[in-house]
């Protein structure tokens, strides 16, 4: 077993760390407590790779840094073989209890914590008729909820990925939190990670047309691709506006609509040169490929799918699913007034590191320790609600919906978010 | 592009003040409309150095948001060693426009008897060729510039040449073809991808700015990868006040000696600045974990000495006093990170040489567009001096590995070059 004195070990950023925790009792007092509240915790897993953020640090700017503040008690949902809150809790110091009220009172009567993070993904969970797996997110989010409201006091939470699979539910959690008064954090890496190269939108820019690609499975990877693109396009002139209309296509329909000129051949041809994981015949003898001018898309993509988004201020943005072509996600879009077409890689760094999500827990970080969310918990909404919308069109047939009700309107942050330093 | 060679000045013997200026005008050939290439290489097989560059030339590479085909014709090629499984024969015959041809000079000429291209490559990088008593695999790459310049001589015209890697694994001859490259006035350019390839953060050395110390992380072996290290360092030290002035002195160190030396503590006691190395781990994203079931943690000195069989440093001494380290961490790291400590303000800049470890391995295709830029406009964009200072450096290394670890002066290593502002590293 690790003990937290072996993980400070003899580094300098610990020694450092280790003489503020003895010097000051007041220091120790301003420590943030954090509750972790997860599906499952085994290697690799969400809950391992953003909760040991907060219990080994992470690098930050050319740096190891160790977060201010403390995970003090967790709970944990499923522990099959191979689960690691055990040990993490004996190493640092903390407990797991048996329920989400217990650990976010440590065992008493009121809320005993500075933080709440909710990590549900992973873990053995039903699906339900669109493909969805069904994580408690917000069975886990209301329980937090009842305790800030019998505690009369509530305290930032970070939700990692999208808020539910449903809607309705993702809406009711944004609203408890406006009603409570504390800051919410959702979402994954994608926005934050590094881009290649570092392309971002000028704030109140005018998009003409925009693309994604991504590849994995429905839902939980289509949402990654969905959430990239959009903490780009939102920063348009006027900010997202809500989405109008959806529509997922699936197989030969989607090569047809390229032909059509439903999505731009042009813009998935710049987003596809930013690929560094290209497969195909690259694969068997690591040659570069021209995709799409070279038509071997529809030969390696056997099951392609895209997902139409129309928002109310009339952009047509579109996902395109392309497994089988490459392994990571880019993105093109074309300016009003320009024939130039910009584009770039969010960056998913390798594993096992997987340092994007330190880019992500320096946000989380950031939000437990001001207050403050660095980007609207909107963005993790909107996506929340044209994801389930695009499931429910593949369901009836691949018809195009309307979605009145997905109207979520939010403004982008002013400064940029994702990974530079 | 963006900089200018001002002037080389090799010691050991010094050479003539007129040879200097000379090398101010490097000689360009009148620009090509579409230059037709010829490729030198010595294997071809998947992942190799030439189906990584060659094959860009032939299908063309992702660059600027588009596919972009090179603007030129490989009209032919020559392959030192075809064992079972490799790729030229099947590029041949995907490419039948490009020759098969059985000798260097054949390549070059198309059977002519003469001259008949405009650029050529020379990738003489992996393959089997012997191996020294001192570990340095003796690639071919001069015995193939020397057939090369041969052919120049007889047909009394020359083209640029592009040299992948290092000069050559012996420094009289990498002098040597560098001296020949100014006498017959012709483009030489040099090197790897390390120089060109993304940065994480996208960062540069300040130009102009002073480092008192630097250090660079890498992996890999004595006398190859090592090499690449050495260039990440230089690519960014060149840039500092005065320009480049040479190495004085270089120490290689390898086994637990490289441990007795973290310990030190600094430079100034036979060791490095621990926060250098601290930057450069926290800059890595292929970092080992020596902690079971946690999958990025930062290592303690314990840990690095787990991780790490056989360490290897080497201590390098510029002449402006300058000082350097450059360590291969097998077991550690699997990407190559930089880290300087400035002055006088103290503070530390640091990065990763991001090199995209899958199949298509992106970082050919920014050496790859200087190489055309190389044939288009008869101007190397990156000094050879980088890649003679750094060629000479690996061989220094494996040297004073040879005796016994003993530091060894470099007199011969006074290379002197200054760069134009501009960065050349990818960030489009």
């Amino acid at each position: 077993m690790l003990t937290r004195r072996e993980f400070l070990g003899t580094t300098s950023a610990a020694v450092a760390l280790a003489g503020l925790r003895k010097g000051s009792a007041a220091a120790s007092a301003q420590r943030k407590r954090i509750a972790l509240i997860s599906t499952v915790w085994f290697y690799q897993s969400h809950t391992q790779h953003i909760g040991d953020r907060f219990l080994v640090g992470y690098p930050h700017q050319g740096a190891w840094h160790r977060p201010e503040m403390d995970v003090v008690a967790a709970y944990v949902d499923q522990k099959p073989a191979g689960d690691l809150s055990g040990e993490r809790a004996r190493s640092f110091g903390f407990k797991v209890y048996p329920t989400i009220p217990e650990a976010l009172c440590c065992g008493g009567e009121k809320l005993a914590v500075d933080a709440v993070l909710i990590i549900g993904e992973h873990g053995n969970y039903l699906k339900n008729e669109k493909g969805q797996i069904l994580y408690p997110r917000y069975d886990f989010f209301k329980k937090c909820v009842a305790v800030f409201e019998r505690s009369g006091r509530a305290v930032p939470v970070y939700n990692d990925k999208h808020l539910s699979f449903s809607f309705a539910k993702a809406k009711e959690m944004v609203a408890d939190s406006k009603r409570l008064g504390f800051p919410m954090l959702a979402g994954s890496s994608l926005p934050v990670t590094w881009r290649l190269p570092e392309l971002e939108l000028p704030l109140d820019c005018h998009i003409e047309d925009a693309l994604m690609v991504g590849v994995g499975s429905s839902d939980p990877m289509d949402y990654h691709a969905l959430e990239a693109m959009q903490c780009i396009v939102e920063r348009r002139n006027g900010g997202e506006t809500g989405t109008k209309s959806v529509q997922l296509i699936e197989g030969d329909a989607v090569w047809k609509a390229g032909e059509e000129g439903r999505w731009s051949k042009a813009l998935l041809s710049a987003a596809l040169s930013r690929s560094d994981l290209l497969l195909g015949k690259t694969l068997e003898d690591a040659r570069p490929q021209d995709l799409v001018g070279g038509g071997v898309l529809p030969k390696i993509v056997p099951h392609p799918a895209a997902y139409f988004i129309e928002r109310r201020d009339g952009l047509r943005t579109t996902l395109l699913m392309l497994n089988g072509a490459v392994a990571d996600y880019t993105f093109a879009c074309r300016l009003k007034g320009s024939d130039e077409i910009l584009s770039t890689q969010f960056f998913l760094t390798p594993t096992p590191n997987v340092t994007y999500s330190a880019s992500l827990g320096s946000k989380i970080e950031q939000m437990f320790a001001t207050g403050q969310a660095p980007y609207p918990v909107e963005r993790t909404l909107s996506v929340c609600g044209m994801l389930e919308s695009c499931l429910d069109s593949k369901l009836r047939g691949h018809e195009r919906l309307a979605t009145p009700h997905l109207d979520v309107a939010y403004r982008a942050p002013r400064e940029s978010q994702f990974c530079r330093a | 592009m963006g900089w200018l060679t001002r002037y080389i000045e090799i010691h050991s013997p010094p050479m003539p003040r007129k040879f200097r200026a000379e090398s101010f005008a490097v000689n360009s050939p009148p620009p090509v409309a579409r230059p037709k290439i010829a490729a030198v290489v010595t294997l071809y097989h998947k992942y190799s150095h030439a189906q990584h560059i060659v094959d860009r030339f032939l299908y063309g590479y992702g660059w600027n948001g588009g596919h972009h085909k090179p603007p030129m014709e490989l009209v032919s090629m020559y392959v030192d060693q075809r064992p079972a499984g490799e790729l030229s024969a099947s590029r041949f015959q995907e490419f039948p426009a490009l020759r098969m041809a059985h000798t260097i000079a054949d390549a070059l000429t198309l059977g002519s008897g003469k001259l008949a291209v405009d650029g050529v490559l020379l990738i003489g990088e992996h393959g089997v060729y012997p191996k020294n008593e001192k570990g340095q695999t003796q690639y071919p790459r001069h015995e193939f510039f020397t057939q090369i310049v041969d052919v120049f001589k007889k047909s009394g015209r020359s083209v640029p040449v592009f040299n992948d890697k290092h000069l050559s694994w012996n420094w009289n001859w990498a002098r040597e073809m560098v001296d020949t490259s100014r006498a017959l006035r012709f483009p030489l350019m040099a090197g790897s991808s390390l120089p060109v390839t993304r940065r994480l953060p996208e960062v540069d050395f300040p130009f102009g700015g002073e480092a008192g110390e630097v250090l660079s992380i890498g992996y890999g072996n004595v006398d190859s990868y090592d090499f690449h290290v050495l260039e990440t360092i230089q690519c960014m030290v060149e840039r500092r006040k005065g320009g480049e002035s040479g190495v004085a002195a270089i120490q290689a160190i390898r086994g637990d000696e490289v441990w007795r030396r973290m310990q030190a503590g600094s430079w100034q006691a036979g060791g490095w600045d621990p926060k250098l190395f601290d930057a450069c781990v926290c800059r890595s994203i292929r970092l080992e974990s020596a902690r079971q079931s946690y999958s990025d943690v930062f290592p303690t000195p314990r840990d690095v000495r787990k991780l790490v069989k056989t360490p290897v440093a080497y201590r390098i001494e510029y002449t402006d006093g300058l000082k350097a380290t450059m360590l291969l961490l097998n077991g550690l790291v699997t990407d190559m990170t930089f880290a300087a400590r400035m002055q006088p303000s103290g503070e530390y800049m640091s990065c990763l040489m991001y090199l995209p470890h899958r199949e298509v391995c992106n970082f050919f295709s920014p050496l790859v567009n200087q190489v055309e830029t190389l044939f288009l406009t008869g101007k190397s964009p990156r000094p050879i001096e980088r890649t003679l200072l750094t060629t000479g450096l690996t061989a220094a290394g494996v040297e004073s590995l040879w005796n016994g670890q003993q530091r060894i002066t470099t007199p011969h290593l006074a290379v002197r070059y200054q760069v134009d502002h501009e960065s050349a590293y990818w960030r489009t």
